[in-house]
């Protein structure tokens, strides 16, 4: 038994060195203020230094597995995410999970056309998958594309889509067969410039703006655009969403530094430094085990995954471990900063410039989008360990 | 990357299985629940052949581990055992055993460990006068006279102390600890069992009155040295059992929950039950992960062993006793009746937390890991 990644090997470290200085010569700049979370600039300049700035490392040779059609040496990838990370800058844009329905699914052709582009930066990809009425029950959805032709004409409204301001092109599903649930809907590319396609940001409870809606209105889009065949769209969204639940389970705590303790220092309770306090001190060692034992638990993942042996509550236990610690240390971080915790982003005496505040409204997100966690919670009850599914039906009003 | 047990730990779990089932299961426990005495010696000896206080000691002592991880074949074993609430000194035996082989002289590895290893021998460790694992808490006094030391106090909560053959010793000598490993059959050593809420195993007060014990019974190391090695094996095996008992009473409750009806339904069909069943799902996850680790860290010397070893001492001596407490609460009325074996892990499960470190003394050692990282 063992835990540890292998190690890299010396050979990798001229690439790495290469790479650190391309990224120290060519890291753009930017206007906007990095916040936590996967979040979405809300400056057109910042945009085109983003899409530059992917471009200049695809064109160096500086690519990512996910969206390439070649296998990738596994320790290049590990550099690449680990010194791109370090530098605090994205090297994805967009909400790319159609890259993998579009490997699984799509032609030949299609991965042609979308994928290098999308590694490239020239093409920025959204989600449209969420509606007004459909959340936690996607496969209800109710935006509808009829065939006329060889053309679809789609209409409907759709929500939470990341990017979809900055986007070129959309991962759109639909319901095309007359019959409800997953097995009347398909998956689509949808060129975000085509005329109904409307887009409206919509600021969320952090203040920033990082999901919009989408109306679509007599939209046309080429029957070519299908991602495998009509009426697959839900097998594939199913495919994207297990890697959007494993990504937002990956997001990093910030390395082997606990936050926690450096704000404990930095704070009083009781009139004393707050990490002298016994009640902080074993708030902080409790967190430090969630934490621990979620890195663990990606280790075992991780394993599991490797010998093929993954069982179907591993996704989904992931996302709520993340996602619940993640909110729960964000609310722990402003308690200890005392009636200071109140201070916000702008506040000349904010810590950190709000950061934690942000953080914490943020980790609001995360415990719904990816599929909820109480969705999470019926899979794992459901699918994991066979209870009776929940009993559906028509919605009884009085 | 290869978190996960290999084919030789498999083997190993399998064959422990079908023996524990068919010789030493729950079920044969019942008629000796409020005995004082509630070890089978017989079936001890049987299960050492399988391994079960071998691994930790040296092959030139009769002892060897069946891969080049002791302590992950140790929390195979522990886990099987946690299954079947096993009464035996499974956790002091090894912990005594480990104590000797790492740090014992040639003439007390010769004389003790291969005993141990045939399941001759069976050993207890007396941690402290209250039970606790603070150094501070130690309650027997040493004092040298004429080669021999001289022992005199009281150590409580030793689990396995009524069928020990030694007793690994913490005492104070002067103003210094040190550790002996005395005969319990030495004239002034006498044990009284301690009624306690867990009636799976027996903890003995261990009363030194005059017993003296030659200074060739000395561990001659840093006793600090020899508490943490203590403290950080008994946890993880502790915290390997606690999996073992946890994740087969959760699976228990699970089929229970599928078959057991009211309102026209089975109650396993209900929302209000099955998310709690996914928290509990998550919680046995998030044990066994923890533990893993911490067996993984102390067997291969990872530099945060510390803190990973107390990340399952307060995860699992927390978690156990809220699973317990879960599993108690769904079943219902039939789970507060003596005949059902719920209350029996909920025991054990709170007897636990006070052992080996409570989660508040591990959460401490947590903190004070973050706070140098």
């Amino acid at each position: 038994m063992n835990v540890l990644v292998p190690e890299i090997p010396p050979d990798y470290d001229e690439y790495r060195a290469q790479l650190r200085a391309f990224i120290a010569a060519r890291k753009p700049t930017l206007k906007g203020k990095q916040r936590s979370g996967l979040r979405v600039p809300d400056d057109a300049d910042d945009v085109a230094a983003l899409r530059a700035w992917v471009r200049a490392l695809h064109d160096a040779g500086y690519r990512l597995a996910r969206f390439s059609l070649e296998e990738l040496d596994p320790y290049e990838q590990r550099i690449l995410k680990h010194e791109v990370a370090a530098a605090g800058i994205p090297v994805v844009l967009g909400n790319p999970l159609v890259s993998g329905a579009l490997k699984a699914f799509g032609t030949p052709d299609q991965q042609q056309r979308y994928l290098p582009p999308m590694s490239r930066g020239d093409h920025i990809w959204t989600q449209l998958f969420s509606e007004p009425n459909a959340g936690s029950d996607l496969s209800s959805l109710q935006t509808s594309a009829k065939l006329h032709g060889d053309t679809y004409v789609v209409n409907g409204q759709k929500v939470w889509s990341t990017w979809a301001q900055w986007s070129d092109y959309g991962y759109l599903l639909a319901r095309t067969e007359p019959i409800a649930g997953p097995g009347g809907i398909s998956a689509f590319v949808l060129d975000m410039r085509t005329q109904g396609v409307d887009v409206r940001p919509l600021r969320e409870m952090t203040g920033t703006t990082d999901f919009n809606e989408v109306f679509l209105d007599d939209v046309r889009i080429p029957v070519e655009n299908l991602i495998g065949v009509a009426g697959q769209g839900w097998v594939a969204a199913q495919t994207s969403l297990l890697t959007e639940r494993e990504s937002v389970g990956a997001l990093s705590h910030g390395g082997k530094e606990n936050g926690l303790v450096s704000l404990a220092r930095h704070h009083r309770r009781r009139g004393r430094v707050a990490l002298s306090d016994d009640s902080v001190r074993q708030a902080i060692g409790a967190f430090e085990a969630r934490k621990r034992i979620g890195a663990a638990l990606g280790h075992r993942v991780a394993t599991k995954a490797a010998q093929r042996s993954t069982d179907v509550w591993d996704a989904p236990l992931t996302k709520i471990w993340f996602s619940e610690l993640n909110l729960a240390i964000a609310e722990y971080a402003l308690e200890l900063q005392g009636p200071r915790g109140a201070l916000v982003e702008g506040d000349p005496e904010a810590w950190d410039d709000g950061s934690w505040q942000d953080r914490f409204l943020y980790a609001r997100a995360l415990t719904i989008a990816g599929g909820s966690n109480e969705i999470m919670r019926n899979m794992i009850a459901e699918r994991g360990l066979g209870l009776p599914k929940e009993p559906r039906g028509a919605a009884t009003s009085s | 990357m290869d978190f996960a047990f290999g084919e030789d730990h498999e083997v190993l779990r399998h064959s422990s299985r079908r023996f524990l089932g068919d010789r030493q299961s729950l079920s044969t426990l019942r008629p000796q629940l409020e005995d004082p005495e509630i070890f089978d010696r017989v079936g001890w000896r049987e299960a050492a052949a399988l391994g079960w206080t071998s691994m930790l000691i040296p092959g030139g002592y009769d002892g060897g581990s069946i891969t080049d991880q002791p302590i992950i074949d140790l929390i195979v074993l522990a886990e099987e055992l946690g299954r079947v609430l096993h009464p035996g000194p499974f956790v002091p035996t090894n912990v005594v055993a480990d104590a000797i082989a790492t740090w014992g002289t040639e003439l007390q590895r010769r004389e003790l460990l291969a005993n141990i290893a045939q399941g001759e021998l069976l050993a207890a460790w007396c941690m402290s006068g209250d039970g606790s694992i603070e150094g501070s808490e130690c309650g027997v006094e040493a004092t040298s006279r004429a080669g021999t030391f001289v022992l005199n106090g009281v150590a409580r909560f030793v689990h396995g102390a009524t069928v020990a053959g030694e007793l690994l010793v913490l005492a104070r000598c002067r103003s210094s600890l040190v550790h002996l490993i005395v005969p319990a059959s030495t004239p002034g050593v006498a044990v009284r069992t301690q009624k306690t809420i867990d009636l799976t195993r027996r903890f003995g007060e261990v009363v030194f009155d005059g017993a003296a014990v030659s200074t060739a019974r000395l561990i001659d190391a840093d006793a600090e040295g020899v508490r943490g090695r203590a403290i950080n094996l008994a946890t993880v095996l502790q915290a390997a059992e606690a999996v073992g008992a946890a994740d087969l009473l959760f699976h228990e409750t699970v089929d229970y929950l599928k078959v057991r009806m009211q309102f026209g339904r089975t109650i396993g069909s209900f929302q209000a039950i099955k998310h709690r069943l996914a928290d509990l799902l998550i919680l046995l996850e998030g044990m066994r992960a923890a533990t893993y680790y911490g067996a993984l860290a102390l067997n291969d010397g990872f530099e945060d062993v510390d803190a990973a070893v107390s990340t399952a001492g307060s995860f699992v001596g927390d978690g156990f006793s809220t699973l317990c407490g879960e599993a108690l609460q769904l079943h219902g009325g039939i789970g507060f009746t003596w005949e059902h074996d719920v209350h029996l892990f909920l025991r054990r499960a709170i007897a636990n937390k006070g052992l080996y470190g409570d989660p508040s003394w591990h959460r401490e050692r947590l903190c004070a890991a973050a706070e140098a990282a």
